[in-house]
């Protein structure tokens, strides 16, 4: 099992690198804004955006470019300064973690205790109107964008513009450090929006899983052998069928990690994923580069953790 | 520049044009509460003080300060963008003017009722211009400190003296502050073109509190227009030169370490999320025209703008810090006049390519400009509260406008017909030699943005273009690329049409309005002159007109560049802009029109 795990770290490596040099191959290759010009104001001179070319190291051959920035990244743990603000990206990634943590945390939970409860009841009572009722809300649900669903919650729910108030509203996001109770009124409804169409996805993948798995030879073995139906559902049921839920939930988990760009934009909430549309908008290179980087970790890690959980779960993978 | 939304655009274009940019939000929202007003929206006579909350005879906010103003309290900004830059010397760009002129003093200022002319602010009195305008000198006023966060800085509670104005130039030219303007209104100062942050001879400092620019060239009457500008900001060098040989530069990235001369200072930054501003208590405020009602600024950054527009018009203590959604202008617009006001704000028009057939053939263009449908242009936008249909390029409120014909226009006939003249077009490309008059060649290259309203904007153009005959290979793209394009002389070379051009002065001033545009003389590898117009004469009635330091004689000498430009037909003026701002009911909103947005110094609280 290390041996297999220390594999796969390397991987990792290989796949951050791969995936950065992507970045920046798009970032150079496809149509973008020069950041030298679009530094140096409207009515700069050449030798003002060679010079700024070549604060921002850009006068230097692409592969050297990248070259430097790998070694800065794996050697240093340095990701470069934003080409727009000059702030230190690993420093403000770092900085912007604990609210996307705080966001991604949250809806997890939030989630899983909406989509576990629903998938399972309706799989028992397949065909019934709780079943249809519930699945009909879980297809709306998927359906509903998490940007318009933030926005018309906010305008419904949020104390300063809503309807009904009753959440905190948009930017109102507190540090857990700083105020728990702040951070968790105002993480409320971001948790609810953004676990909006997860719940809704995972309520269904888990009640197709189980009806499937209901339907497998060792169930009924199980209760030809006299168990009760509870026994069966819980102990043999469930088991197999949260199984492939949780690779999802690793792979979720990993992207909404490295940022989740709407529901922090429409909540004003500065964690990773605003940042990352910021740079995008300004095409700030370092900043793109560092939050994608940021993101494949945190999904590549959290694959490799799914894997190894696969492991404990199902014993039939921990034997192959 | 383009059109954007603050929703799309929030781009760091580290220029002021991105302002105007962002006022194309206002687009498409004001068709409909515009209804074709007449909104000469500057209330009172811009004389004296008024009582209450001055409003326009439309019942809009005149965005005038009053004598009934309270002291105290807070006021939150919340703003879709961020700042751009935070450094005095970088800042180019409305939301860094809106924060920089509220901590800082230059040796300039404009106040909020008159934009035409500046008072003094650091500045004893006005510029002491050379008869033979090569040098300009300007006294301080004495007993103006600086004030820091850190109290125990060395600068803390020191005197702002003139080798401070001397430095504040200086560091422009280091690459460490790199300025987006030295080059456009600076480098005739002596010394300049040798120096990379360190000493320009061409200013001396003949004692503390005296400066004196001595120029290469006669153009002592531009230079002093330009001394409103940031880069007119004391920086006391030894304090700063510390920061400035560092890269990045912390006197940019951590402004909690500026030395402060204005009325407020910056107690907190969080880039990308919020700053607070609370009051210097350094400022010196007999020697400031500004009051400073508020004791305290908070900006939220990255503010969602569909949720911020509402959040103000419920809330209380707010206001906008950008350009604003046009749901958001719709809703104040139609629900609370008194709460919304409207600025000019500069140019809009559409430049062609004149170095280039078809449009090299002056006939062509001129046909061009006739056919094109301004009031659907304008439409596009929002109709007239966003802005006048343009007759020439000069807006209102620059010196010359009025000269170079007013809201009529010089009475060209290819512009006398806002809706378009179809007929007078097919006469001109007659005249260009196509006998049935309509074009007859290859196809035209139009880049346009794909941005609303932009978008729907080039559409116009392009209906006006293809009725003339002309097939045109459009390409729509976002709005970064457009400015690649649009402003790289060697893409330039290729385009016939760049769609929705526009500008926004740098200062009240003819040359700030025409010269980076039309001028040959700007025409170099990145540039605004996107109609590549390199007219002997007209450079050379604009080189002429720099060196006026007379303000009438000045005016009429660019209201005559403004008519050379129309009657070359280089470009399609459409839009004087305007920029809507709003606030929440208890805040009394005071508009800074040389900025078209909030002027912090005069706001406050109801």
């Amino acid at each position: 099992m290390l041996s297999y795990i220390l594999r796969r770290l390397a991987w990792t490596f290989v796949l951050l690198a791969l995936v950065s040099a992507v970045t920046f191959a798009v970032f150079y290759l496809l149509p973008s804004t020069d950041p030298a010009v679009a530094r140096a104001g409207r009515q700069p001179t050449p030798e003002l955006i060679e010079q700024i070319r070549a604060t921002l190291g850009l006068d230097r051959p692409i592969y050297v470019q990248y070259a430097k920035y790998m070694e800065d990244v794996f050697l240093h743990f340095d990701f470069g300064y934003s080409f727009d603000t000059g702030q230190d990206v690993r420093e403000m990634i770092v900085t912007r973690l604990p609210a996307t943590i705080s966001l991604t945390v949250g809806a997890v939970v939030v989630w899983m205790a909406i989509a576990m409860p629903i998938g399972m009841i309706s799989a028992i009572k397949r065909g019934s109107a709780l079943d249809r009722l519930t699945m009909t809300g879980a297809l709306l649900a998927i359906s509903a964008p998490v940007y318009w669903l933030g926005l018309i919650s906010l305008y419904l729910f949020s104390r300063d513009i809503g309807a009904v108030p009753i959440f905190a509203g948009n930017g109102t996001y507190q540090p857990l450090t700083q105020d728990p109770l702040a951070w968790l009124d105002s993480l409320l409804l971001p948790w609810l929006v953004l676990a909006a169409g997860f719940a809704a996805f995972y309520a269904r993948m888990l009640r197709s899983n189980l009806v499937e798995v209901m339907s497998e030879d060792y169930i009924r073995t199980a209760r030809a052998k006299g168990l009760s139906e509870r026994r069966v559902l819980w102990r043999h049921g469930a088991r197999g069928a949260i199984t492939p839920v949780v690779t999802v939930l690793g792979l979720d988990i990993g992207i909404l990690l490295g940022g989740s760009i709407l529901t922090e934009t429409v909540f004003s909430i500065p964690g990773v994923g605003l940042y990352a549309y910021e740079a995008i908008q300004s095409a700030d290179l370092p900043v793109i580069q560092g939050t994608v980087l940021f993101a494949a970790f945190f999904i590549v890690v959290m694959n490799l953790l799914v894997d190894i959980a696969y492991a404990f779960l199902d014993p039939r993978v921990r034997v192959s | 520049m383009t059109d954007s939304s603050p929703t799309t655009d929030r781009r760091r274009r580290g220029t002021r044009v991105a302002a105007l940019a962002c006022a194309g939000a206002l687009a498409l929202a004001l068709a409909a509460c515009g209804s074709g007003d007449n909104d000469d929206d500057n209330g009172g006579d811009g004389a004296g003080t008024p009582v209450g909350s001055p409003t326009t005879s439309e019942g809009y906010s005149a965005g005038l300060p009053s004598d009934a103003q309270k002291k105290g309290g807070t006021l939150k900004l919340l703003s879709a963008e961020a700042f751009q830059h935070l450094d005095p010397g970088q800042a180019y760009f409305q939301l860094d003017y809106m924060f920089v002129f509220a901590v800082h003093r230059a040796l300039y200022y404009y106040e909020p009722s008159d934009s035409e002319e500046p008072i003094p602010d650091l500045a004893a009195g006005e510029p002491d211009i050379s008869s033979d305008g090569r040098t300009v000198t300007v006294k301080l006023k004495p007993g103006i400190k600086y004030g820091t966060v850190d109290k125990n800085a060395a600068i803390n509670g020191k005197e702002v003296t003139a080798a401070d104005i001397k430095y504040a130039f200086e560091r422009a030219l280091n690459p460490s502050v790199p300025n987006g303007y030295f080059a456009a209104y600076f480098t005739s100062i002596a010394g300049s073109d040798k120096a990379k942050g360190g000493n320009i001879s061409g200013i001396t400092t003949p004692d503390e509190h005296t400066v004196q620019f001595k120029l290469d060239e006669p153009t002592g009457a531009t230079l002093a227009k330009a001394l409103v500008m940031p880069i007119a900001i004391p920086v006391p060098k030894s304090y700063a030169a510390q920061f400035d040989a560092k890269q990045p530069n912390p006197y940019e990235t951590d402004p909690e370490k500026q030395a402060f001369s204005g009325p407020y200072m910056v107690q907190d930054y969080q880039p990308g999320k919020s700053m607070t501003m609370v009051r210097n208590p350094n400022w010196v405020a007999g020697t400031d025209s500004r009051p400073a009602h508020l004791d305290r600024i908070e900006w939220v950054l990255n503010a969602d703008p569909n949720v911020a527009g509402r959040q103000i018009f419920n809330g209380t203590g707010l206001a906008n810090g950008d350009p604003l959604t046009p749901a958001t202008v719709r809703r104040f617009a139609r629900q609370a006049k008194d709460r919304i006001s409207f600025s000019p704000l500069g140019n809009r028009w559409v430049p062609l390519n004149t170095q280039k057939k078809p449009f090299s053939d002056i006939n062509v263009r001129k046909a061009v400009l006739a056919a094109t449908d301004r009031r659907a242009m304008q439409l596009t936008r929002g109709g007239a509260l966003t802005g006048d249909i343009a007759t020439h390029f000069l807006p209102p409120g620059i010196p010359g406008h009025e000269q170079a014909g007013g809201a009529a226009g010089s009475g060209v006939d290819y512009l006398a017909k806002p809706s378009g003249d179809p007929a007078l077009a097919a006469e001109y490309m007659k005249k260009a030699g196509f006998a049935s008059g309509r074009y007859e060649g290859d196809p035209i290259r139009m880049v346009s943005s794909n941005d609303s309203p932009a978008k729907e904007t080039a559409l116009v153009v392009r209906r006006s273009l293809q009725s003339l005959g002309f097939e045109v290979s459009q390409r729509s793209v976002d709005q970064s690329t457009f400015y690649d394009m649009c402003n790289d002389i060697a893409q330039q070379r290729n385009i016939d049409v760049c769609t929705n051009f526009g500008w926004l002065p740098d200062f009240f001033d003819g040359l700030a309005m025409l010269n980076a545009n039309f001028n040959g003389a700007s025409l170099s590898r990145v540039n605004q002159n996107p109609a590549l117009l390199d007219d002997p004469q007209i450079n050379q009635a604009m080189d002429d007109a720099a060196q006026i330091a007379d303000p009438d004689k000045r005016a009429e000498a660019w209201a005559n560049v403004d008519r050379m430009i129309v009657e070359h037909a280089a470009a399609l003026p459409w839009l004087w802009d305007k920029q809507a701002n709003v606030v929440s009911k208890n805040v009394h909103g005071v508009i800074a029109k040389w900025n078209a947005t909030w002027d912090l110094s005069y706001m406050s609280l109801k």
